[in-house]
Protein backbone atom coordinates (compact mmCIF):
# COMPACT_ATOMS: atom_id res chain seq x y z
CA UNK A 1 0.00 0.00 0.00
CA UNK A 2 0.95 3.56 -1.08
CA UNK A 3 2.59 5.34 2.06
CA UNK A 4 1.63 9.15 2.98
CA UNK A 5 4.55 9.72 4.94
CA UNK A 6 7.72 7.95 5.23
CA UNK A 7 11.06 8.59 7.23
CA UNK A 8 14.56 7.17 5.95
CA UNK A 9 17.64 7.30 7.61
CA UNK A 10 16.95 10.51 9.50
CA UNK A 11 20.09 12.13 12.07
CA UNK A 12 19.97 14.45 14.75
CA UNK A 13 22.04 15.52 16.90
CA UNK A 14 21.71 18.38 19.48
CA UNK A 15 25.01 19.39 20.35
CA UNK A 16 27.45 16.39 20.79
CA UNK A 17 24.40 14.98 21.97
CA UNK A 18 23.01 11.93 18.91
CA UNK A 19 19.01 11.84 19.58
CA UNK A 20 18.34 9.82 16.26
CA UNK A 21 20.84 7.60 14.45
CA UNK A 22 19.36 6.91 11.37
CA UNK A 23 15.42 6.15 12.08
CA UNK A 24 13.54 4.91 9.03
CA UNK A 25 9.03 4.53 9.57
CA UNK A 26 7.02 4.43 7.08
CA UNK A 27 3.40 4.79 7.21
CA UNK A 28 0.83 3.44 4.65
CA UNK A 29 -2.73 5.42 3.92
CA UNK A 30 -5.08 4.45 6.48
CA UNK A 31 -2.75 3.09 8.69
CA UNK A 32 -2.86 4.17 12.85
CA UNK A 33 1.10 3.82 13.61
CA UNK A 34 2.64 4.13 17.40
CA UNK A 35 5.91 5.14 17.90
CA UNK A 36 6.82 4.27 21.61
CA UNK A 37 9.65 4.77 23.41
CA UNK A 38 10.87 5.95 26.82
CA UNK A 39 11.36 9.18 28.09
CA UNK A 40 13.89 10.57 26.17
CA UNK A 41 14.55 8.35 23.78
CA UNK A 42 14.04 10.81 21.00
CA UNK A 43 9.85 10.62 20.09
CA UNK A 44 9.33 14.28 20.15
CA UNK A 45 12.41 14.98 18.04
CA UNK A 46 11.57 12.42 15.91
CA UNK A 47 7.70 13.65 15.17
CA UNK A 48 8.79 17.38 14.86
CA UNK A 49 11.75 16.18 12.02
CA UNK A 50 8.34 14.37 10.53
CA UNK A 51 5.87 17.40 10.77
CA UNK A 52 8.99 19.92 9.23
CA UNK A 53 9.28 22.21 12.37
CA UNK A 54 12.38 20.98 12.80
CA UNK A 55 15.85 20.06 10.99
CA UNK A 56 17.58 16.71 10.49
CA UNK A 57 21.05 16.76 10.27
CA UNK A 58 20.93 13.69 7.51
CA UNK A 59 18.30 12.17 6.21
CA UNK A 60 14.79 12.72 4.60
CA UNK A 61 11.14 12.52 4.96
CA UNK A 62 8.41 11.98 2.39
CA UNK A 63 5.13 13.47 2.82
CA UNK A 64 2.02 12.83 0.33
CA UNK A 65 -0.54 14.87 0.88
CA UNK A 66 -1.66 17.19 3.54
CA UNK A 67 0.26 16.77 6.88
CA UNK A 68 -1.72 17.88 10.19
CA UNK A 69 0.48 18.49 13.98
CA UNK A 70 -0.68 18.07 17.18
CA UNK A 71 2.21 19.17 19.56
CA UNK A 72 2.67 17.89 22.80
CA UNK A 73 1.83 21.15 24.78
CA UNK A 74 -1.06 23.22 23.71
CA UNK A 75 0.06 25.96 21.10
CA UNK A 76 -2.60 28.69 21.75
CA UNK A 77 -3.33 32.14 22.54
CA UNK A 78 -4.81 32.24 26.04
CA UNK A 79 -6.41 35.98 24.81
CA UNK A 80 -8.45 34.57 21.98
CA UNK A 81 -11.32 32.03 22.10
CA UNK A 82 -12.39 29.16 21.07
CA UNK A 83 -13.99 30.01 17.88
CA UNK A 84 -11.83 32.35 16.76
CA UNK A 85 -8.85 29.52 17.21
CA UNK A 86 -10.78 28.00 14.40
CA UNK A 87 -10.77 31.35 12.44
CA UNK A 88 -7.87 31.93 12.79
CA UNK A 89 -7.18 28.58 11.26
CA UNK A 90 -9.70 28.10 9.01
CA UNK A 91 -7.81 31.51 7.48
CA UNK A 92 -4.26 29.59 7.45
CA UNK A 93 -5.72 26.62 5.66
CA UNK A 94 -7.51 28.47 3.55
CA UNK A 95 -10.93 27.40 4.21
CA UNK A 96 -14.07 28.17 2.98
CA UNK A 97 -16.32 26.83 5.36
CA UNK A 98 -16.07 25.72 9.71
CA UNK A 99 -18.32 22.44 8.99
CA UNK A 100 -15.12 20.00 9.65
CA UNK A 101 -14.38 22.11 12.89
CA UNK A 102 -17.75 22.06 14.46
CA UNK A 103 -17.93 18.26 13.35
CA UNK A 104 -14.72 17.83 15.72
CA UNK A 105 -16.43 20.22 18.37
CA UNK A 106 -19.20 17.62 18.62
CA UNK A 107 -17.03 14.90 18.41
CA UNK A 108 -14.80 16.04 21.25
CA UNK A 109 -17.86 17.44 23.58
CA UNK A 110 -16.31 20.77 23.78
CA UNK A 111 -18.82 23.19 21.30
CA UNK A 112 -20.37 24.94 24.57
CA UNK A 113 -16.69 26.25 24.95
CA UNK A 114 -16.89 28.50 21.29
CA UNK A 115 -16.85 31.68 23.21
CA UNK A 116 -14.74 30.92 26.44
CA UNK A 117 -11.28 32.31 26.34
CA UNK A 118 -8.53 29.79 25.78
CA UNK A 119 -6.47 31.16 29.17
CA UNK A 120 -10.44 30.26 31.23
CA UNK A 121 -10.37 26.54 29.66
CA UNK A 122 -9.22 23.34 31.75
CA UNK A 123 -5.88 21.42 30.35
CA UNK A 124 -8.43 18.69 28.60
CA UNK A 125 -10.54 21.19 26.89
CA UNK A 126 -7.37 23.33 25.99
CA UNK A 127 -5.90 19.44 24.70
CA UNK A 128 -9.09 19.31 22.69
CA UNK A 129 -8.86 22.67 20.89
CA UNK A 130 -5.02 21.77 20.49
CA UNK A 131 -6.12 18.58 18.47
CA UNK A 132 -8.67 20.15 16.44
CA UNK A 133 -6.54 22.59 15.00
CA UNK A 134 -4.70 19.51 13.75
CA UNK A 135 -7.46 18.18 12.01
CA UNK A 136 -9.72 21.17 10.75
CA UNK A 137 -8.44 21.17 7.03
CA UNK A 138 -8.71 16.95 7.64
CA UNK A 139 -5.14 16.18 6.58
CA UNK A 140 -4.18 12.86 4.70
CA UNK A 141 -1.66 12.45 7.72
CA UNK A 142 -2.27 13.22 11.39
CA UNK A 143 0.65 13.63 13.58
CA UNK A 144 -0.32 13.00 17.24
CA UNK A 145 2.47 14.15 20.20
CA UNK A 146 1.16 11.89 23.06
CA UNK A 147 -2.10 13.31 22.43
CA UNK A 148 -4.60 12.22 25.18
CA UNK A 149 -2.61 13.36 28.19
CA UNK A 150 -5.10 15.42 29.88
CA UNK A 151 -8.16 13.54 29.01
CA UNK A 152 -10.96 11.66 31.44
CA UNK A 153 -11.86 8.13 30.49
CA UNK A 154 -15.17 9.79 27.81
CA UNK A 155 -13.37 12.24 26.01
CA UNK A 156 -10.21 9.28 25.27
CA UNK A 157 -12.56 7.05 24.35
CA UNK A 158 -14.31 9.48 22.33
CA UNK A 159 -10.67 10.16 20.65
CA UNK A 160 -10.32 6.83 19.50
CA UNK A 161 -14.15 6.82 18.08
CA UNK A 162 -11.91 9.53 16.40
CA UNK A 163 -9.07 8.42 15.21
CA UNK A 164 -11.29 4.80 14.10
CA UNK A 165 -13.69 7.99 11.21
CA UNK A 166 -10.25 9.34 10.00
CA UNK A 167 -8.79 5.48 9.14
CA UNK A 168 -12.09 4.75 7.80
CA UNK A 169 -11.85 7.78 5.15
CA UNK A 170 -7.91 6.76 4.35
CA UNK A 171 -6.43 9.06 6.68
CA UNK A 172 -2.87 7.91 8.22
CA UNK A 173 -2.95 8.58 11.79
CA UNK A 174 0.83 8.46 13.97
CA UNK A 175 0.65 8.84 17.56
CA UNK A 176 3.81 9.22 19.53
CA UNK A 177 3.65 8.18 23.16
CA UNK A 178 5.12 6.50 25.85
CA UNK A 179 2.96 4.41 27.20
CA UNK A 180 0.44 1.92 24.72
CA UNK A 181 -2.08 0.60 26.75
CA UNK A 182 -3.56 -0.99 23.81
CA UNK A 183 -1.10 -2.50 21.84
CA UNK A 184 -4.23 -4.39 19.62
CA UNK A 185 -5.43 -1.02 18.36
CA UNK A 186 -2.28 -0.21 16.19
CA UNK A 187 -1.85 -1.16 12.73
CA UNK A 188 2.81 -1.18 13.25
CA UNK A 189 4.48 -0.24 16.64
CA UNK A 190 7.64 1.32 16.25
CA UNK A 191 10.03 1.14 19.07
CA UNK A 192 12.38 3.86 19.55
CA UNK A 193 15.41 3.32 21.66
CA UNK A 194 18.70 4.92 21.56
CA UNK A 195 18.29 6.55 19.14
CA UNK A 196 17.10 3.81 16.35
CA UNK A 197 13.76 1.55 15.71
CA UNK A 198 13.92 -1.64 17.21
CA UNK A 199 11.29 -3.56 14.51
CA UNK B 1 -12.89 21.17 0.44
CA UNK B 2 -13.50 24.28 -1.43
CA UNK B 3 -10.70 27.39 -0.64
CA UNK B 4 -11.00 30.90 0.41
CA UNK B 5 -8.86 33.39 -1.42
CA UNK B 6 -5.46 34.24 0.42
CA UNK B 7 -6.95 37.56 0.54
CA UNK B 8 -8.89 36.74 4.00
CA UNK B 9 -5.53 36.23 5.60
CA UNK B 10 -4.51 39.64 6.10
CA UNK B 11 -8.58 40.88 8.00
CA UNK B 12 -8.46 38.46 10.01
CA UNK B 13 -4.80 38.56 11.22
CA UNK B 14 -5.43 42.37 11.92
CA UNK B 15 -8.39 41.67 13.80
CA UNK B 16 -6.69 39.21 16.18
CA UNK B 17 -3.55 41.53 16.60
CA UNK B 18 -5.72 44.50 17.35
CA UNK B 19 -7.69 42.43 20.43
CA UNK B 20 -4.29 41.15 21.60
CA UNK B 21 -3.41 44.70 21.97
CA UNK B 22 -6.37 46.15 23.36
CA UNK B 23 -6.51 42.67 26.11
CA UNK B 24 -3.09 44.48 28.05
CA UNK B 25 -4.57 45.64 31.44
CA UNK B 26 -1.31 46.56 32.28
CA UNK B 27 -1.24 49.27 29.46
CA UNK B 28 -4.73 50.66 29.93
CA UNK B 29 -3.75 50.93 33.84
CA UNK B 30 -0.53 52.97 32.78
CA UNK B 31 -2.47 54.97 29.94
CA UNK B 32 -5.26 56.36 32.36
CA UNK B 33 -2.63 56.94 35.63
CA UNK B 34 1.10 57.16 34.76
CA UNK B 35 0.63 59.44 31.51
CA UNK B 36 -1.29 62.34 33.43
CA UNK B 37 0.98 61.81 36.86
CA UNK B 38 3.86 61.86 34.68
CA UNK B 39 2.39 65.20 33.43
CA UNK B 40 1.29 66.56 36.64
CA UNK B 41 4.77 65.81 37.69
CA UNK B 42 7.20 67.51 35.28
CA UNK B 43 4.93 70.51 35.47
CA UNK B 44 5.06 70.65 39.21
CA UNK B 45 9.04 70.31 39.24
CA UNK B 46 9.81 72.60 36.05
CA UNK B 47 9.59 75.98 36.41
CA UNK B 48 9.10 78.16 33.35
CA UNK B 49 12.43 79.29 32.96
CA UNK B 50 13.31 79.76 29.20
CA UNK B 51 15.79 77.16 27.19
CA UNK B 52 17.53 76.94 24.45
CA UNK B 53 16.29 74.56 22.05
CA UNK B 54 18.58 73.51 18.75
CA UNK B 55 16.35 72.94 15.32
CA UNK B 56 18.87 71.16 13.36
CA UNK B 57 17.37 71.36 9.73
CA UNK B 58 17.53 75.16 9.75
CA UNK B 59 20.54 75.39 12.71
CA UNK B 60 18.28 77.99 14.69
CA UNK B 61 18.20 78.04 17.98
CA UNK B 62 14.57 78.59 19.60
CA UNK B 63 14.28 80.15 22.88
CA UNK B 64 11.29 77.82 24.49
CA UNK B 65 9.93 77.63 27.33
CA UNK B 66 11.14 75.04 29.51
CA UNK B 67 8.00 73.79 31.50
CA UNK B 68 6.64 73.45 27.99
CA UNK B 69 9.34 71.16 26.77
CA UNK B 70 9.86 69.04 29.62
CA UNK B 71 6.16 68.41 29.23
CA UNK B 72 6.87 66.93 25.59
CA UNK B 73 9.75 64.95 26.81
CA UNK B 74 8.13 63.69 29.47
CA UNK B 75 4.81 62.94 26.67
CA UNK B 76 7.33 61.36 24.86
CA UNK B 77 9.19 59.10 27.35
CA UNK B 78 5.66 58.06 28.50
CA UNK B 79 4.84 56.58 24.83
CA UNK B 80 8.21 54.63 24.47
CA UNK B 81 7.41 53.24 27.89
CA UNK B 82 3.87 52.17 27.19
CA UNK B 83 3.54 51.40 23.19
CA UNK B 84 6.65 49.72 23.22
CA UNK B 85 5.79 47.07 26.35
CA UNK B 86 2.73 46.48 25.08
CA UNK B 87 3.99 45.89 21.20
CA UNK B 88 6.47 43.83 22.67
CA UNK B 89 4.15 41.84 25.21
CA UNK B 90 1.82 41.51 22.25
CA UNK B 91 3.90 39.75 20.16
CA UNK B 92 5.34 37.95 22.15
CA UNK B 93 3.22 36.46 23.85
CA UNK B 94 1.47 35.02 20.49
CA UNK B 95 5.03 34.06 19.05
CA UNK B 96 4.13 30.28 19.36
CA UNK B 97 0.67 30.55 17.86
CA UNK B 98 2.05 32.09 15.35
CA UNK B 99 4.72 29.67 14.27
CA UNK B 100 1.84 27.23 13.79
CA UNK B 101 -0.33 29.09 12.17
CA UNK B 102 2.64 29.68 9.46
CA UNK B 103 3.18 25.64 9.45
CA UNK B 104 -0.47 25.57 8.73
CA UNK B 105 -0.42 27.81 5.90
CA UNK B 106 -0.36 31.65 6.97
CA UNK B 107 1.74 33.65 4.73
CA UNK B 108 4.66 34.99 7.21
CA UNK B 109 4.35 38.60 5.20
CA UNK B 110 0.65 38.59 5.73
CA UNK B 111 0.81 37.93 9.46
CA UNK B 112 3.56 39.97 10.57
CA UNK B 113 2.19 42.86 7.99
CA UNK B 114 -0.88 42.68 10.18
CA UNK B 115 0.70 43.24 12.98
CA UNK B 116 2.59 45.96 11.54
CA UNK B 117 -0.79 47.68 10.82
CA UNK B 118 -2.50 46.93 14.20
CA UNK B 119 0.86 48.77 15.70
CA UNK B 120 0.59 51.53 13.75
CA UNK B 121 -3.04 51.87 14.76
CA UNK B 122 -2.09 51.64 18.75
CA UNK B 123 0.40 54.02 18.19
CA UNK B 124 -1.54 56.59 16.35
CA UNK B 125 -4.52 56.54 19.07
CA UNK B 126 -2.40 56.32 22.26
CA UNK B 127 -0.53 59.28 20.65
CA UNK B 128 -3.68 61.73 20.02
CA UNK B 129 -4.32 60.38 23.88
CA UNK B 130 -1.27 61.53 24.91
CA UNK B 131 -1.67 64.31 23.49
CA UNK B 132 -5.32 65.28 24.64
CA UNK B 133 -3.50 64.93 27.88
CA UNK B 134 -1.32 67.16 27.72
CA UNK B 135 -3.93 69.92 27.26
CA UNK B 136 -4.62 69.70 30.90
CA UNK B 137 -0.94 71.17 31.61
CA UNK B 138 -0.32 73.33 28.16
CA UNK B 139 -2.48 74.48 25.40
CA UNK B 140 0.11 75.01 22.91
CA UNK B 141 -1.77 76.98 19.42
CA UNK B 142 -3.13 74.55 16.68
CA UNK B 143 -0.48 74.28 15.04
CA UNK B 144 1.09 73.46 18.02
CA UNK B 145 -1.02 70.80 19.30
CA UNK B 146 -0.56 68.69 15.62
CA UNK B 147 2.66 69.15 14.96
CA UNK B 148 3.10 67.69 18.92
CA UNK B 149 0.27 64.97 18.09
CA UNK B 150 2.45 64.31 14.53
CA UNK B 151 5.62 64.66 16.89
CA UNK B 152 4.09 61.96 19.38
CA UNK B 153 2.37 59.77 16.70
CA UNK B 154 6.26 59.39 15.40
CA UNK B 155 7.88 58.65 18.70
CA UNK B 156 5.01 55.85 19.40
CA UNK B 157 5.07 54.65 15.76
CA UNK B 158 9.06 53.94 16.48
CA UNK B 159 8.83 52.52 19.60
CA UNK B 160 5.56 50.34 18.65
CA UNK B 161 8.24 48.72 15.71
CA UNK B 162 10.87 48.27 17.87
CA UNK B 163 8.31 46.67 20.60
CA UNK B 164 7.52 44.28 17.37
CA UNK B 165 11.02 43.61 16.50
CA UNK B 166 12.19 42.66 20.51
CA UNK B 167 8.85 40.81 20.41
CA UNK B 168 10.21 38.63 17.95
CA UNK B 169 13.68 38.35 18.45
CA UNK B 170 14.55 38.44 22.50
CA UNK B 171 14.20 35.02 24.38
CA UNK B 172 12.73 36.24 27.59
CA UNK B 173 10.52 39.09 28.84
CA UNK B 174 13.01 40.63 30.93
CA UNK B 175 15.26 41.31 28.35
CA UNK B 176 13.10 42.93 25.95
CA UNK B 177 11.62 45.10 28.82
CA UNK B 178 14.61 46.13 29.94
CA UNK B 179 15.95 47.09 26.58
CA UNK B 180 12.74 49.48 25.85
CA UNK B 181 12.58 51.21 29.62
CA UNK B 182 16.38 51.79 28.97
CA UNK B 183 16.22 52.73 25.51
CA UNK B 184 13.71 54.78 26.20
CA UNK B 185 14.99 56.14 28.96
CA UNK B 186 17.92 56.87 27.84
CA UNK B 187 16.76 58.25 24.48
CA UNK B 188 14.39 60.59 25.63
CA UNK B 189 16.71 61.84 28.20
CA UNK B 190 19.08 62.95 26.07
CA UNK B 191 17.12 64.83 23.76
CA UNK B 192 16.02 67.27 26.82
CA UNK B 193 18.07 70.19 27.14
CA UNK B 194 16.38 70.60 31.28
CA UNK B 195 19.57 69.56 33.05
CA UNK B 196 21.20 67.84 30.35
CA UNK B 197 24.66 69.29 29.33
CA UNK B 198 24.57 67.04 25.56
CA UNK B 199 21.35 68.34 24.41
CA UNK B 200 21.43 70.22 21.05
CA UNK B 201 24.54 68.69 20.62
CA UNK B 202 24.94 66.79 16.83
CA UNK B 203 25.32 63.31 18.00
CA UNK B 204 22.11 63.47 19.36
CA UNK B 205 20.88 62.88 15.49
CA UNK B 206 22.02 59.14 15.98
CA UNK B 207 19.37 58.44 18.48
CA UNK B 208 15.69 57.48 17.73
CA UNK B 209 14.08 59.89 19.55
CA UNK B 210 15.44 62.86 17.59
CA UNK B 211 13.66 63.38 14.75
CA UNK B 212 10.28 63.29 16.58
CA UNK B 213 11.71 65.90 19.21
CA UNK B 214 12.89 67.95 16.78
CA UNK B 215 9.54 68.11 14.84
CA UNK B 216 7.62 68.38 17.80
CA UNK B 217 10.60 71.44 18.71
CA UNK B 218 9.71 73.00 15.42
CA UNK B 219 6.61 72.88 15.07
CA UNK B 220 5.24 73.69 18.58
CA UNK B 221 7.66 76.48 19.62
CA UNK B 222 8.23 78.28 16.12
CA UNK B 223 10.81 77.93 13.25
CA UNK B 224 8.23 75.47 11.44
CA UNK B 225 7.89 71.77 11.41
CA UNK B 226 11.70 69.33 10.69
CA UNK B 227 10.72 67.71 7.86
CA UNK B 228 14.11 65.98 8.08
CA UNK B 229 12.67 65.26 11.62
CA UNK B 230 9.76 63.48 10.37
CA UNK B 231 11.50 61.42 7.71
CA UNK B 232 14.38 60.38 10.22
CA UNK B 233 11.47 59.54 12.53
CA UNK B 234 9.71 57.05 9.46
CA UNK B 235 13.16 55.67 9.07
CA UNK B 236 13.77 54.09 12.09
CA UNK B 237 9.95 52.66 12.42
CA UNK B 238 10.50 51.66 8.77
CA UNK B 239 14.01 50.10 9.72
CA UNK B 240 12.50 48.33 12.69
CA UNK B 241 9.79 46.93 11.50
CA UNK B 242 11.71 45.34 8.18
CA UNK B 243 13.96 44.02 10.74
CA UNK B 244 11.36 42.52 12.75
CA UNK B 245 9.98 41.13 9.20
CA UNK B 246 13.04 39.43 8.42
CA UNK B 247 13.43 37.90 12.36
CA UNK B 248 10.05 36.56 11.84
CA UNK B 249 10.53 35.02 8.52
CA UNK B 250 13.42 33.21 10.07
CA UNK B 251 12.14 32.39 13.22
CA UNK B 252 8.56 31.08 12.09
CA UNK B 253 10.01 29.14 8.28
CA UNK B 254 9.38 25.22 8.03
CA UNK B 255 12.27 22.91 7.60
CA UNK B 256 9.93 20.89 5.07
CA UNK B 257 11.98 21.57 1.72
CA UNK B 258 8.75 22.11 -0.05
CA UNK B 259 6.89 24.64 -1.88
CA UNK B 260 3.70 23.99 -0.28
CA UNK B 261 1.93 24.07 3.22
CA UNK B 262 0.25 22.02 5.44
CA UNK B 263 -2.72 23.12 4.63
CA UNK B 264 -2.47 22.85 0.87
CA UNK B 265 -2.61 19.91 -1.31
CA UNK B 266 0.45 18.72 -2.25
CA UNK B 267 1.57 15.56 -4.28
CA UNK B 268 5.00 14.83 -2.36
CA UNK B 269 7.09 17.01 -0.49
CA UNK B 270 10.81 15.91 0.68
CA UNK B 271 12.67 16.90 3.86
CA UNK B 272 16.62 15.62 2.90
CA UNK B 273 19.47 16.41 5.47
CA UNK B 274 19.34 20.05 6.07
CA UNK B 275 21.85 22.51 4.63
Amino acid sequence: MKSTIAARGVEKSFGRRPVLRGVDLEVPAGALVAVVGENGAGKSTLLKILAGTLAADAGGVELHGTLGYCPQEPVLNGALTVGQHLRYFAAAYRLSSLDRAEELLDALHFGGYRDRPVEELSGGTRQKLNLTLALVHDPAVLLLDEPYQGFDWETYLRFWELVDGLRERGRSVVVITHLVFEEERFDRLYRLREGRIDA
Amino acid sequence: MPERPLARQFPTALVFALRNQARNRLAWILLAAFVPAWYGLMAALIPHDPLTYRLFSSGRLLRVDGRHLGLVTAGMNSLTLIVGFAVFAAIRRALPLDRRLVFAGYRQSLLVGAKALATAVVAVVVALYATVVLLAFWRPAAAGFAAVFAAFALMALEYGALGLLLGVLVKGDLEGFFLIIMGGLTDTFLQNPVGNPVANKPILQWFPSFGPMQFAGGGAFGGGPSWLGLGLGLAWAAAFAALALVVFQRRTRSRRHAHTSAGEPSSASRLTSAA
